[in-house]
């Protein structure tokens, strides 16, 4: 989930949605993890070793990012991500695609590397398949020669000694 | 100005039942996915479906509009009564709309013919053993590199188009099994129904196409497949054939080898069962089927005639006051 996050915001980063650092990243993953934290129950996971006052100025910079939201719990907020992580992906992803359609003169340039993104993803996808119907193709191969085989035993009468 | 006016209510006729059932079929069509049935059975009941519309507002038309204005509408002499705004409008509209039906058929005709004398150019006889699969009224094309790897063209005389590429690429199991699948469209005569969606126009149907579509490549896969042995040489054929990117377009009366969700295709292929293909060609669905249904509808309909027309004639009246 972090290489999936860490490429939905480095590879465009001077997009209108400021590109998210790592203690940021790790702390919405906590925050998707968890559902919900303050702070200190942030504090409690493992994976963050900061100070306080480091962790709550970076959830209060998330917030104003529109990624959290969040509620009063005594002194303290109750952080909730405001998306879950494919809907992130989807709005960053429409984002960059936005942003890279609209950018430069040459508006047909970025549309030939989409198609030659989408061709690769396509490729991909069929060396899966091939790769599928061959295992097929060498199992039912394998289970053919087997029944010759056990034919062939049947036929051959059995060895006097 | 009688037949004038029995025109106009005619057509309005015609228009007001083709956009209501159309309407009703955009929104309802969804419904038939949860059916568990053959794939063959689901593109007819899709094909049925699709061209509903445009069949019933026809019978509405022709069976009881136009006999109830011709027996029950007083022919005045001395007063001569106007056609009425409402069924002149909608009558325009339907001969609009069947306007574009019929120029969406030529355009898409003519488009497909010129494209597919296109492919024929420099093309010759298949001379592989796996021509000799195809039927005989069915003529098996070599055709250019550059064409579509295999399509199937043509609606009195339909032709197979195997391009240059794809007899390189495929082994003669494979291409075999392929052809048998475009064969199957042959027998479904799934251009000709492609083309007579054409003629019914109506926004919203494009989904309901498409699942036509791609069911009908599910039925044609489960006719050109008789054994597990077939199933792989056509998912292999499949994904070979996906990797030739067609340099055009292909028109709308043809049907292509690589049409809908590959990945999907692929899959059910290689967990093809015998058994579950002997059940699916049992079940098939023969025309005669369609007889006591027809039966039954035909005796209600004349046990009811008089009553309807009576009926249908208060309606022209309403709509022309």
């Amino acid at each position: 989930m972090r290489l999936m996050m860490t490429k939905a915001f480095s590879i465009f980063g001077s997009s209108s949605r400021p590109r998210l650092g790592p203690l940021e990243q790790r702390l919405l993953q906590a925050l998707w993890a968890r559902g919900s934290a303050t702070v200190r129950e942030l504090l409690a996971d493992d994976n963050i070793h900061q100070a306080y006052t480091t962790v709550m100025t970076t959830v209060d910079r998330l917030y104003k990012k529109g990624l959290l939201s969040r509620v009063e719990e005594g002194r303290a907020f109750r952080y909730t991500p405001r998306h879950t992580p494919e809907e992130l992906q989807r709005v960053t992803a429409l984002e960059s695609i936005r942003q890279l359609l609209g950018s430069g003169d040459a508006s047909a340039l970025p549309l030939s590397y989409l198609v030659e993104a989408l061709s690769a993803h396509d490729a991909q996808l069929l060396d899966a398949l091939q790769l599928l119907v061959e295992r097929k193709r060498q199992e039912l191969h394998s289970r053919q020669a087997k029944i010759l085989e056990s034919a062939a035993r049947q036929k051959t009468p059995p060895e006097r000694r | 100005m009688f037949a004038l006016r029995g025109i106009a209510v005619s057509l309005t006729f015609f228009v007001l039942v083709y956009c209501l059932l159309s309407a009703l079929v955009a929104l309802a069509w969804r419904s038939l996915k949860l059916l568990h049935t053959t794939e063959r059975r689901l593109t007819d009941l899709f094909f049925a479906l699709r061209v509903l519309p445009l069949a019933a507002s026809i019978v509405v038309t022709l069976v009881f509009v136009v006999p109830s204005f011709q027996l029950l509408e007083p022919r005045s002499m001395n007063v001569e009564e106007g056609i009425g705004a409402m069924p002149l409008a909608l009558g325009l509209c339907a001969l609009l709309l069947i306007a574009c039906g019929c120029w969406r058929v030529i355009a898409a005709q003519a488009q497909t013919s010129r494209v597919v004398a296109g492919w024929l150019e420099g093309a010759h006889r298949l001379q592989v053993d796996a021509a000799a699969w195809t039927q005989s009224h069915t003529v098996t094309f070599r055709s250019r590199r550059e064409a579509p790897p295999l399509t199937l063209v043509g609606l009195r005389k339909p032709a197979v188009l195997v391009s240059e590429s794809t007899i390189a690429l495929l082994t003669p199991d494979e291409l075999r099994v392929a052809l048998k699948h475009e064969l199957a469209h042959v027998r479904s005569r799934d251009n000709l129904k492609k083309l007579i969606f054409r003629l019914c126009p109506f926004p919203g149907m494009a989904k309901l196409e498409d699942a036509w579509s791609q069911a009908a490549e599910l039925a044609a896969d489960d006719a050109s497949v008789s054994s597990l042995n077939d199933a792989v040489d056509l998912a292999a054929a499949l994904v070979k054939l996906s990797r030739l990117i067609p340099v055009e377009s292909a028109p709308v009366c043809t049907v292509g080898f690589v049409t809908g969700s590959i990945s999907a295709r692929v899959a059910r292929l290689l967990a093809w069962n015998e058994d579950e293909a002997g059940r699916a060609r049992q079940t098939r669905m023969r025309p005669w089927h369609a007889i006591p249904p027809v039966l039954v509808v035909l005796l209600c309909v004349t046990a009811a005639y008089g009553p309807v027309l009576a009926l249908t004639h208060e309606m022209t009246e309403w709509l022309v006051r």
